[in-house]
């Protein structure tokens, strides 16, 4: 897949390649970046983040307190790599009305943190497709109940029995930015070597 | 032969003269030395910060001082650099790298601000008090010197391996592996807590820059307060659409405004003080014109002239003055000398990230303060004098001689 970062002072695409077991492993590899990316791997292995540095020669494990920072420059966070999913367990939904997005059917649902959440977001609002219950807009509004940032899935395509969108586009707040993320192939149901991710590898740079 | 009277009258109370004396005296040298104190510190406090991390002034690309970002640089540090030579000669400069990153080992890490420094030049040095370890070699890529409170964070010795991560200009990750060199004292906690120096090369090249420099500090030859005129000078040679110069006291308007406070503080010190000061004179010079209220009616049957009287009467006070003066700034000089030296780096605490490095000072008195006492020592006297002497000139011969 490819990520396109787009601020004021530069913009730049970078290729990825992406594996992911269940929610909680995933392995994210530079495929084509700066001269220094080139090779740079981010391993999730639950709530934690490692950091492959192809020139350091290195492997650094990502400090908690830097989970709410950017993710190489772009629009996504790091917590957005780690907590991905977790939606079901830190927010409260109730569906609040239907509205027409492109020409379809969709619910408009309002999350709600719950208190013993731990969570930036005042809410979020998610626009879900009536008819295949995917997600299409999600805007996410901070605690004074601004709008920091709206994440929106577009392209679907079926691949096998499911719909997936194949791209996926972050704008924050701040004027100027953009990331979007386009997947050029996916592939699911894989056998994956149970080595990918673990941090021996990921410290031989493989 | 009027100023011989007035001397001679002055010690015919000789216990009242000196205690009226000892008054002056002790008010001269409260404010001779809190005057040199600031001076002195106000002084030194100037010179740390326009020999250390902040110079006379710095040259920016424009913007930068509101809103210091990685891509806003001085693109040509070399041609900069030789205008601002060609526009003041004896004028020095240093080109700086201003980064951000995270930095640690596998396991421990922590954010950091990254300086890129001109290792071979002294005032790039002057900026590392070397705790541990050595300093940074122009000669030598790929070494830093830490804060100490980061190298006890990460555990980092001299010695000790170093991964340093950062977003370059082109948006890209840098990351890189450094060998610590050296721990240092970089002038304050904060300072201590997060500094990674290094060469500015290197700094350079893992920011993604080129020849960019984020700032290049200028340095004047001379210690002037006032930096209007070279900083006007300086900046009629640049390029002021694509860069900003500005004096340090832009750069830490804070510190400018607690050092314009406090003088102003010291100002009003001074009114009180010499207030106190001019009613005691107040209250000996109406008593000693009362108890020689038959004398000046002598005087003055005599036929001397009212304006000799007042004239003498104030010679009684001014005489004392100068002797409170001479006797307050001596007292001064010693007091001063007694404290020595004095640590004014609380001063600038909280003023700035990086912190600014004050040296413990050498108090002395100076010329300004001596001068200013004085002046104000003669007007309270003349303040104090005036009515009393007024009085006695232009009592009635008649009435004062009679007076008992």
């Amino acid at each position: 897949m490819t990520m396109s970062i787009r601020t004021p002072a530069w913009s730049r695409s970078i290729k990825l390649q992406v594996w992911a077991r269940g929610k909680d492993f995933a392995l994210i590899r530079v495929l084509e970046g700066g001269p220094r990316e080139t090779g740079m791997m981010t391993l999730k292995r639950e709530k934690q983040l490692w950091t492959w540095l192809p020139q350091a020669g290195r492997v650094m494990k990502l400090p908690s307190g830097m989970m709410g920072d950017s993710w190489m420059g772009s629009d996504f966070t790091n917590d957005d790599l780690v907590r991905g999913d977790s939606f079901v367990d830190d927010f409260q939904a109730a569906i609040t009305g239907v509205e027409k997005t492109g020409g379809r059917d969709a619910w408009r649902v309002v999350l709600r943190p719950r208190p013993s959440a731990v969570v930036v977001w005042d809410r979020i609002e998610v626009l879900i497709d009536r008819a295949n219950c995917l997600p299409v807009l999600e805007d996410f509004f901070d605690e004074d109940g601004t709008l920091a940032r709206r994440m929106a899935f577009s392209d679907f395509r079926q691949i096998g029995w499911r719909l997936f969108p194949f791209k996926m586009t972050v704008v924050p707040a701040e004027q100027g930015r953009e990331t979007s993320i386009a997947y050029s192939e996916i592939q699911f149901d894989v056998d994956i070597p149970a080595d990918t991710f673990s941090l021996q590898r990921l410290r031989q740079g493989r | 032969m009027l100023l011989k009277m007035a001397w001679r009258n002055i010690w015919r109370n000789r216990r009242r003269t000196l205690i009226s004396v000892a008054a002056l005296a002790l008010g001269v040298t409260a404010i001779v030395s809190l005057r040199s104190i600031f001076e002195v510190s106000s002084t030194e406090m100037a010179r740390g910060i326009t020999t250390g991390l902040i110079g006379h002034a710095q040259v920016h690309g424009r913007g930068y001082q509101d809103s210091p970002e990685m891509t806003n640089v001085v693109p040509d540090p070399v041609t900069v650099e030789a205008r601002l030579a060609n526009a003041l000669p004896g004028v020095t400069t240093e080109r700086r790298v201003v980064g951000a990153g995270l930095a640690g080992s596998e396991d421990v890490s922590a954010p950091v601000a990254v300086l890129g420094i001109e290792a071979e030049k002294p005032g790039a040095r002057s900026l590392l008090t070397i705790v541990q370890g050595r300093t940074l070699d122009a000669a030598r890529p790929r070494e830093v010197v830490i804060g100490t409170g980061l190298a006890r964070e990460l555990g980092l010795s001299p010695g000790g391996e170093m991964i340093l991560v950062g977003q370059a200009a082109d948006g890209s990750l840098a990351n890189d592996r450094y060998t610590v060199i050296g721990t240092a004292d970089a002038g304050s906690s904060e300072a201590n807590q997060t500094m990674v120096f290094m060469r500015l090369a290197d700094a350079q090249s893992f920011f993604g820059l080129g020849e960019g420099v984020h700032q290049i500090i200028v340095r004047l030859p001379t210690g002037d307060e006032d930096l209007s005129r070279p900083v006007s000078v300086l900046s009629g040679a640049l390029d002021l659409s694509a860069l900003e110069i500005l004096p340090w006291t832009s750069i830490l308007p804070e510190l400018k405004g607690a050092l314009d406070a406090k003088r102003k503080n010291m100002r009003l010190i001074d009114v009180i003080v010499f207030l106190i000061v001019s009613l005691g004179i107040l209250n000996t010079m109406t008593m000693s014109t009362f108890e020689r209220t038959r004398e000046f009616g002598v005087m003055a049957s005599l036929g001397t002239r009212p304006r000799r009287v007042l004239a003498m009467v104030l010679a009684e006070a001014l005489m004392q003055g100068v002797i409170g003066l001479c006797a307050g700034a001596a007292l001064a000089w010693v007091v001063l000398n007694a404290i020595g030296t004095t640590d004014f780096s609380s001063m600038t605490a909280g003023t700035d990230v990086l912190g600014v490095r004050i040296p413990p000072m050498r108090l002395s008195v100076t010329a300004g303060p001596v001068v200013e006492a004085a002046l104000v020592t003669f007007v309270t006297m003349i303040v104090g004098a005036l009515a009393p002497a007024i009085r006695a000139s232009r009592l009635k011969p008649v009435e004062a001689t009679r007076y008992v």
